[in-house]
């Protein structure tokens, strides 16, 4: 395991360089800048090209690189050209919001898929299996800015339950903080939430076929016993190789809920500065989901042998 | 002296009456912390440096300038006392008001004047107002002088410009970086803190000293009084939700309401709904240097053609006016009815007669517009279907703003740019003549220079007299109409919203939260 855990931390550095030279080059592919943007929208073009140069934007694209691949081999991610501080402390200052918003949506819909997967596999084929379905399939379908809209309306105006938006940092007390993340959570969660519990029913239902879940039964074992003890363990197998994946677009898919929120996340963060064309904030960004998704994925492998002892990693 | 009896009754009556007449009393309350939506974070909090409006919404809380402009738009003395100028117009005496404080407690004197002024020079958003400068002195405590290399009539209009306010800050901010001042000024809110994507907060600031030249609040200027404990711009980039933490009570002001939420809202009594008309030009900016539009007849074809009302509804989702001058009606340098017969003409048959005297064959023609601005967009999109009816070959490159305003620098691969026009107009007519004459190392946004125009902005540069200066603008209309280096569609207004019990609220060009409390 050890060899296998080194082998897959050395992989990653290539993939990293490789991001982080895509991210690079990509932004001066795309057209505009954050001369622009510091402007203003009536701004001549006199003043946008004076601020160019005051932002060193004017400088040949090989100096810039040289420059960022400097600051990265220090672990300095630059700094930010609109928000005047560094990448590395406008991505810390959110990413509370960020794996906050993230990591209640992961276990609302884990949790909930989970329940939804089992019951609609053990009642398979009743109107409990039907419902079940149904609420999965209504989470993929739904898109988690217009649920998130609707769920502003119902909750925050009509029935005055949960804010409109903003967040309430954990340390101002943790119902606070709940209340302003479970709508986001609920919307960025829903579409995991029908591909889990979908992925759970399926595999649920092969594993209760199995030949030891027969032997469990005839044994007189109760039932609850039979899909806590012996089913849920191997149904959880496929869950957790997905969980890679699922972290990957919760972190994605947050971009969307917390603008439709007001929620100061890394999302926001990296949307508005594609926006501004905030390179050295874009570039940051992209590194460090790439960073993120990388590392996730390493940790889902570890989680999987851990959980399948058939599993061995040479 | 003793009233009678009779008396008494008299003047009881007659208070009784006036009670009843008057209505209740309307007490301003001190207190409360109010919370203003906006629809994005400022890209600087450095007012100075930007002319981004929601920098300035914020900005124009906390700092204020030598001038300002009153509620028509007209430059008044704030930071002043008053101003002289020199018969020759080149040297502008500048008397301030004593006994300003700023937010460290420091009073305001000439050598902060100064230091912000040079300061400006440097980093300002619209820094080449400055250039006629040639120095600035502090003759005494009170006093500036500020010596031109030659006369600017529009000199006051310009430095009383909130479009990227010349902000006046403490000597010790002068030699700071562009994002690196402290942020203190002589507003009657001061800067607490910036959390970018989240929000701004100001606090009131009870050192601060009114303008005891003037009696209430009038425009950026006046009398300023704060009874906010604190101003909170909360940033909220989706509509919907914005709208509806002004529905919950959750925000007590917005600066942009979208119409159809404004119509949707117009009979909620918890709700009010402030239109702001005028707010800006939506504009048609037109490459007169490449493609079919270098010909002034393809141009002049366009603007014949186009119906401004029927992108003007479309555009502005209903609130908008049609007029044709490139200055607001009521305002100094309204040009009346020059170059009216050229406005929304909608008339096909001259606009194909126009093509054909331009010999147009089917060339390209390509319309640039963005996605981050509605009524960019709509504009983009009606006005390229109506042109497309007629037989022009139009295609529609919808990008984002950067990408936009970026493609529009280059001198090929556009021929026509939808732009709204917003402080632009309200500043003056100095701001829109630049934008078609000195712009682009002086070949203007439609990258390709006219004489006349050219001759007229001079003019209006040059006099120092109001009718003549008046005069040069009519003149610079009346050329424009020909030239047609762009086409006005029309006027765009706004709707600013605030819950029902906020009182004091006077809507304008930006959110102000002085002389407004709770009730």
């Amino acid at each position: 395991m050890a060899r296998y855990l080194l082998y897959r931390l050395l992989t990653a550095i290539p993939i990293l360089l490789v991001v982080s030279l895509v991210s690079f080059l990509l932004i001066f592919l795309v057209p505009g800048d954050p001369a622009a943007e510091i402007a203003g929208p009536g701004a001549t073009a006199e003043e946008v090209a004076r601020i160019r140069q005051s932002l060193g934007l004017d400088q040949h694209i090989g100096a810039q690189m040289l420059a960022y691949y400097g600051r990265l081999l220090h672990g300095d991610l630059g700094q930010s050209i609109l928000l005047n501080r560094s990448v590395m402390t406008a991505i810390l200052d959110r990413a509370s919001v960020t794996l906050s918003l993230t990591g209640l949506a992961l276990a609302v819909s884990l949790s909930l898929a989970v329940v939804l997967g089992v019951v609609a596999a053990v009642k398979q084929n009743t109107w409990v299996d039907q419902s079940a379905m149904t609420v999965a399939l209504l989470g993929l379908s739904l898109p988690d800015f217009w649920a998130g809209l609707v769920m502003i309306y119902l909750f925050a105006v009509l029935l005055g339950w949960f804010p409109t938006g903003g967040y309430v940092a954990l340390s101002k007390g943790v119902l606070p903080w709940l209340t302003s993340l479970i709508m986001p959570a609920v919307a960025l969660g829903m579409a995991q939430l029908g591909l889990l519990a979908r992925i759970t029913r399926a595999t649920m239902l092969e594993v209760l076929r199995q030949d030891y879940v027969r032997t469990a039964r005839a044994k007189g074992v109760p039932e609850h016993r039979v899909i806590d003890k012996h089913a849920l363990t191997n149904t959880l197998i496929p869950v957790v190789t997905v969980m890679g994946l699922i972290v990957g677009i919760l972190l994605g898919g947050a971009v969307v809920v917390e603008q439709v929120f007001s929620l100061p996340g890394v999302g926001r963060l990296i949307i508005g500065a594609i926006q501004r064309r905030d390179y050295p904030v874009i570039q940051g960004g992209l590194l460090l989901t790439a960073t993120i998704s990388v590392f996730v994925n390493i940790a889902v492998d570890v989680l999987y042998a851990w959980i399948d002892p058939r599993v061995r990693y040479e | 002296m003793e009233l009678t009896r009779r008396e008494l009754l008299v003047l009881g009556g007659a208070a009784g009456a006036a009670t009843l007449l008057g209505g209740p009393a309307h007490a301003q309350k001190r207190g409360g912390d109010v919370i203003v939506g906006t629809i994005s974070a400022p890209p600087t909090t450095d007012a100075q440096t930007t002319t981004a409006e929601v920098s300035r919404n914020i900005s124009l809380h906390w700092i204020e300038t030598l001038y300002a402009r009153d509620e028509q738009g007209n430059p008044i003395p704030d930071l002043a006392q008053k101003h002289d100028v020199s018969p020759d117009g080149k040297t502008y005496t500048f008397t301030l008001r004593q006994g300003v404080k700023f937010h460290n407690g420091q009073e305001m004197t000439g050598q902060d004047i100064k230091a912000s002024m040079e300061r400006y020079a440097k980093v300002g958003g619209s820094a080449p107002i400055m250039k006629p400068v040639d120095s600035i002195t502090v003759p005494s405590k009170y006093v500036v002088r500020v010596q031109l290399k030659n006369p600017v009539p529009g000199f006051i209009d310009m430095i009383s410009s909130p479009r990227a306010p010349m902000g006046i800050m403490p000597a010790s901010e002068g030699e700071k970086d562009r994002g690196k001042i402290s942020h203190i000024g002589t507003g009657p809110y001061q800067f607490v803190e910036f959390k970018p994507d989240s929000h701004v907060l100001l606090k009131r600031f009870d050192g601060y000293t009114p303008n005891a030249n003037y009696t209430k609040r009038d425009g950026f200027s006046g009398r300023k009084t704060a009874y906010f404990e604190t101003v909170t711009f909360r940033q909220f980039p989706e509509g919907g939700a914005r709208t509806a933490a002004l529905e919950t009570g959750e925000i007590h002001a917005v600066d942009m309401l979208p119409p159809p939420a404004a119509d949707r809202l117009k009979n909620n009594r918890n709700v009010k709904i402030h239109p702001v008309m005028p707010w800006a030009f939506q504009t048609i900016m037109i490459n007169a240097g490449w493609g079919p539009t270098a010909n002034v007849k393809v141009r002049q074809a366009i603007q014949a053609i186009i119906d401004c009302e029927e992108i003007m509804a479309i555009a502005s989702e209903g609130l908008y006016r049609l007029t044709h001058g490139w200055q607001h009606p009521g305002t100094t340098y309204f040009a009346g009815d020059v170059g009216k017969e050229s406005y929304n003409q909608k008339n096909i048959a001259k606009g194909k007669q126009l093509l054909q005297e331009a010999g147009y064959k089917g060339e390209e023609i390509i319309f640039l517009t963005d996605s981050n601005y509605k009524n960019h967009q709509e504009t983009g999109v009606v006005a390229s279907e109506q042109l497309k009816k007629v037989g022009l070959n139009v295609r529609l490159n919808v990008v984002d703003w950067p990408t936009a305003f970026q493609g529009r620098l280059k001198p090929e691969g556009w021929n026509l740019w939808a732009l709204g026009f917003g402080i632009e107009p309200y500043e003056g007519p100095y701001t829109v003549t630049t934008f078609f004459t000195t712009e682009n190392n002086g070949k203007g946004v439609q990258l390709m220079a006219d004489p006349e125009l050219n001759q007229a902005n001079a003019a209006l540069d040059g006099s120092l007299k109001l009718e003549d200066r008046v005069k040069a603008f009519a003149q610079f209309q009346k050329r424009f109409f020909e030239y047609v280096p762009a086409i006005k569609v029309g006027d765009l207004g706004r709707y600013q919203a605030t819950r029902a019990n906020v009182a004091g609220y006077a809507p304008g060009r930006i959110p102000r939260m002085w002389d407004v409390w709770f009730e």
